[in-house]
């Protein structure tokens, strides 16, 4: 497996979920709710990887709902808040598009401005908030990796009962849920589980029915794929337990490439403030000045490094990052790294070493 | 909008990100403290990065139209 200089966010599948993945097609490929001992089987086999989630989660088991399709379980879980229909629905400028683009089936939203930190404005949260409304906060960016402070944020909107939606996409179980939620967003690719599985979380104490209404027994479609969710949970496990060993040494990586990059590289703007309890350990998003970041990421690719960029000046985009604007911060040269466990610190070194360069020639190019 | 005889106009409609602000870096690198820039750029990531590349440099920019930005030179 390749994974040198893979900078982008994209990590392979977890080796234990790997593992399990092979087996499970061939002991778990009977429907649960079915008769049958392969029925039983897979029931039994689904049954413990609800278990290993919810342990993995810090939440009960069956608050836990398996889905096929992790793109639709926030703009579902946000939709199924008992007020969605008449409150406000209240989300953070640097929220992710599709959580923002819920606005548009809301009677009204509000979008609560950032700092240049990309801490969400509390000040503006209290007075928009209300007994009846529906907010969704995200745990951490997955551009920036810069982390919302839920311990503050989450009782504020508990103090008036209204629902509070957290997604957990980038920050994944990397951050504990607050004392207070109603509902939150856990894609397994947050743990380097499958892609096409996903786990919505509805807090037992908590009012929230689907707004798809499917099936009015379920509150999910159930139509996941048995082998996914088991490899989601091994994942997990072996995620957990290589954070633990990993998670001090990615961020004292990420440390060294703020320090670096600000010393070597002239007008750079870099988001966030990068403290400990404000960043992520792994993601870093730096924006540099009259560069394009499509031709910075193609330059990188060049020489084995992957990494995406929030810039309309790449092929992929028309509008610049919507978080990058909402920070302030420059939206063109930028790119986003994020550090996988088991990275070696001599690419992080050798991708120090190479910036600079492809910097100045790029600079040099347009004359500036 | 008013442009003065005295300012430099830069029209970079048309423009993708990020030619606008390199354009602008090029034009204010050899005019002198205090001089002024009309710059007018209608790409989409402009509006919000001339203010970032202000913070960044120390000039100032206020938008004066629809597309169109005074620089003063610090």
């Amino acid at each position: 497996m390749v994974t040198a200089g893979a900078f982008d966010g994209e990590h392979p599948l977890h080796p234990a979920g790997a593992e399990v993945l092979r087996a499970a097609f061939e002991r778990g490929w009977a429907r649960p709710d079915g008769l049958s001992a392969a029925s039983a089987q897979s029931r039994h086999l689904l049954s413990s990887a609800r278990e290993e989630i919810a342990a993995g989660l810090g939440v009960r088991t069956d608050e836990i709902e398996f889905w096929g399709e992790p793109a639709l379980i926030s703009p579902v879980a946000i939709m199924g808040a008992s007020h969605f229909a008449h409150g406000t629905f209240i989300a953070g400028a640097t929220e992710r598009q599709e959580i923002l683009a819920v606005g548009a089936r809301a009677q009204s939203m509000a979008t609560i401005p950032v700092s240049e930190m990309g801490l969400i404005d509390r000040d503006l949260l209290l007075e928009a908030l209300e007994s009846d409304s529906t907010v969704a906060i995200q745990a951490a960016n997955i551009e920036t990796g810069v982390r919302q402070n839920l311990a503050d944020l989450a009782p504020l909107v508990g103090g008036l009962g209204a629902h509070l939606h957290l997604d957990f996409a980038a920050a994944g179980p990397l951050v504990k849920l607050p004392t207070y939620w109603s509902t939150a967003d856990f894609p397994a690719k947050s743990w380097d589980g499958p892609a096409g599985l996903g786990i919505m979380v509805i807090n037992a104490n908590q009012r929230w029915a689907n707004p798809l209404a499917i099936n009015t027994t379920h509150r999910a479609p159930e139509s996941f794929s048995l082998p996914l969710a088991l490899a989601a949970a091994a994942s997990l496990t072996g995620w957990l337990s290589d954070s633990a060993r990993e998670a001090e040494r990615i961020r004292s990586l990420i440390t060294l490439m703020r320090t670096v990059i600000k010393q070597t590289i002239v007008d750079v703007d870099i988001a966030g403030s990068g403290d400990a309890n404000q960043s992520l350990p792994h993601i870093l998003s730096i924006s540099i000045l009259n560069v394009s970041g499509e031709e910075l990421v193609a330059a990188l690719a060049r020489e084995g490094f992957a990494v995406a960029s929030g810039s309309a000046c790449v092929a992929t985009a028309i509008e610049p990052s919507h978080v990058l604007r909402a920070m302030g911060q420059l939206t063109h040269g930028n790119i986003r790294i994020s550090l996988m466990h088991a990275v070696a610190e001599s690419e992080v070194k050798k991708f120090l070493a190479l910036l600079p360069g492809i910097v100045d020639r790029l600079r040099m190019e347009v004359g500036s | 909008m008013e442009v003065n005889n005295n300012e430099v106009e830069l029209d970079c409609i048309g423009a993708l990100c990020p030619t606008p602000i390199i354009q602008l870096g090029k034009a204010i690198r050899d005019l002198p403290a205090g001089a002024t820039i009309v710059l007018k750029a209608d790409d989409p990531a402009t509006q919000s990065d001339i203010s970032a590349w202000a913070r960044m440099t120390g000039n100032s920019v206020t938008a004066i139209a629809i597309h169109t930005y005074r620089v003063t030179k610090r």
